[in-house]
């Protein structure tokens, strides 16, 4: 047996402990609500794979009634704006190869680049050549073979960034090749989101679960500002049920003691304090920091990252002239994915979901990824569904 | 395309490219992210990047950190916590040693 096999049986088969874990939240959670003075707890998460763990293993239905998890910005397809997808896809009609991650293949614009071509996928049907890839190394050796210009539609988050800056800085980039940065970075989209709850009327988040991933090269370290800036206690967690459970049991613990003054890790066998120094050298090398646009949202200041100056050659917003024009509202009508996205609602919130809108037909943007909350939801998300039905006949 | 899996290191092509096995016959060539990589290491995977090495002793530092947690709540809730973190690690480390006898 290896030992990808050992931790499933340790932390996804575990049904004992995850037993245990969650009567651990239900006998701590009053005593946290009696000494904080807190109606809620509110606890978020920032990576579409834990909000895929939470819905797909029924967590959520595991929870004390005012325990709530919700979804933050943690998927990057979903927030790339539509103009990115629309400048793919003029790039691919004027006759450039375009590399996409099967992700972001179907993923709509907000109207048309021209009639009936909305997306990478309907652009190909066009006779356009796009082409998906599971890497940017495929893409590197396919343009290789054919030598025409060809662009990559760089997404991600700051995880996806080194599978980019290690191959920059190497030098083994064709010339045939321009790369179009969407990257985003996690933590001003998640300040952006913790203030916008802070400021609602709604209950302000109590606790966060730090992305596992993310936070194999940012450190856990990456998320101190929580506890330090924000009073808010943070837990870097896995990925698999009893990850999930004892990270909202450790921040249920340290929202009743009041100590916790830096991010704690429970992604151990994954991510360490300081992350991964060598990603995060090469990232810096090749990467300045950009405002960005998220899409439904609009520009947050320093969230995105572009080429440096000494690898111009290679930025096709620069070499081909892509204007960045000021952000449009870009969702498509009746779409909420914005407000799933800052988790302020729940797709199921949304008058669409699984009517108009479904995993195989997606209209809005956060049904299209595997790790979209609607995509989740429209998948596993019969608990929730469970969930509200309880709630509305209690009440 | 956020999903990151374990994969087994089969070849290193140079310090930049290596070939790692995703299981389920998934092969894949994928950049290397991380310093250091050999042969038969186990790593994660995500977007045909390497970010990060596992190791059986960081599984065990992640047994430890759950075990923290339930002593510590054990002591707020009341309940005794030698009692609750010996039952954990009990459990913990018998299917872990279920697991090395099956290794061999
Ligand atoms: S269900 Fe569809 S339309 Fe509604 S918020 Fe989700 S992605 Fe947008």
């Amino acid at each position: 047996m290896d030992l990808p096999k050992e931790i499933e049986i340790l932390f996804r088969e575990n049904s004992e402990l995850a037993k245990k874990l969650s009567e651990e939240i239900s006998k701590l959670t009053p005593k946290v609500i009696e000494k904080t003075g807190l109606e809620r707890i509110k606890i978020m998460n920032f990576c579409g794979t834990h909000e895929w763990t939470t819905t797909h293993y029924g967590i959520r239905s595991l929870m004390p009634e005012e325990v709530e998890l919700i979804a933050g910005p943690g998927c990057p397809v979903c927030v790339t704006p539509s103009s990115d997808i629309k400048n793919m896809i003029k790039l691919a009609m004027d006759g450039y190869v375009v590399y996409t991650f099967g992700d972001a293949y179907k993923l709509p614009t907000v109207s048309h680049y021209k009639e009936g071509i909305g997306s990478l996928a309907s652009a190909k049907a066009s006779g356009a050549d796009v082409r998906i890839v599971y890497s940017f190394v495929d893409a590197i050796e396919d343009a290789k073979t054919h030598g025409k210009p060809s662009v990559f539609f760089g997404l991600g988050f700051e995880t996806t960034a080194p599978s980019y800056a290690v191959l920059f800085k190497k030098e083994v980039i064709p010339k045939n090749l321009m790369f179009y940065s969407s990257l985003k970075l996690t933590a001003p989209a998640a300040i952006y989101a913790i203030k916008i709850h802070k400021m609602s009327k709604r209950s302000p988040v109590s606790g966060v679960i730090g992305p596992g991933h993310v936070s194999t090269i940012v450190g856990s370290k990456g998320w101190d500002f929580f506890p330090e800036e924000f009073g808010i206690p943070a837990v870097v967690s896995g990925f698999e049920p009893v990850d999930i459970l004892t990270a909202v049991l450790t921040i249920l613990k340290d929202l009743y003691t009041g100590k916790a003054k830096l991010t704690d890790l429970e992604y151990k066998r994954v991510v360490t304090r300081d992350g991964n120094i060598y990603a995060q050298d090469a990232v810096r090398e090749i990467f300045r920091t950009t405002d960005t646009i998220w899409r439904g949202i609009g520009n947050i200041p320093n969230s995105g990252l572009d080429l440096r100056d000494p690898f111009k050659e290679f930025n096709a917003k620069l070499q081909l002239n892509i204007k960045e024009n000021p952000w449009d509202y870009d969702l498509p009508p009746g779409c909420k994915c914005n407000e799933v996205t800052l988790g302020t609602a729940y797709p199921t919130d949304c008058p669409l979901f699984m009517k108009a809108c479904t995993p195989s037909r997606p209209w809005g943007p956060c049904m299209v990824s595997l790790e979209g909350s609607c995509a989740v939801w429209a998948r596993f998300g019969s608990s929730q569904r469970v969930l509200n039905l309880m709630k509305e006949v209690r009440e | 395309m956020c999903w990151a899996v374990p994969a087994k290191v089969i070849s290193i092509e140079s310090d930049l490219i290596a070939t790692v096995d995703l299981g389920g016959n998934t092969i894949k060539k994928v950049a290397v992210g991380v310093d250091n990589v050999r042969l038969g290491d186990f790593v994660m995977v995500h977007a045909g990047v390497i970010i990060s090495k596992l190791s059986k002793e960081e599984v065990i530092e992640n047994i430890k950190f759950i075990a923290e947690q339930i002593r510590e709540v054990s002591e707020i809730t009341g309940e005794d916590p030698e009692k609750t973190v010996k039952e954990y690690t009990d459990s913990m480390y018998k299917l872990l040693g279920q697991l090395d006898e099956k290794n061999g």
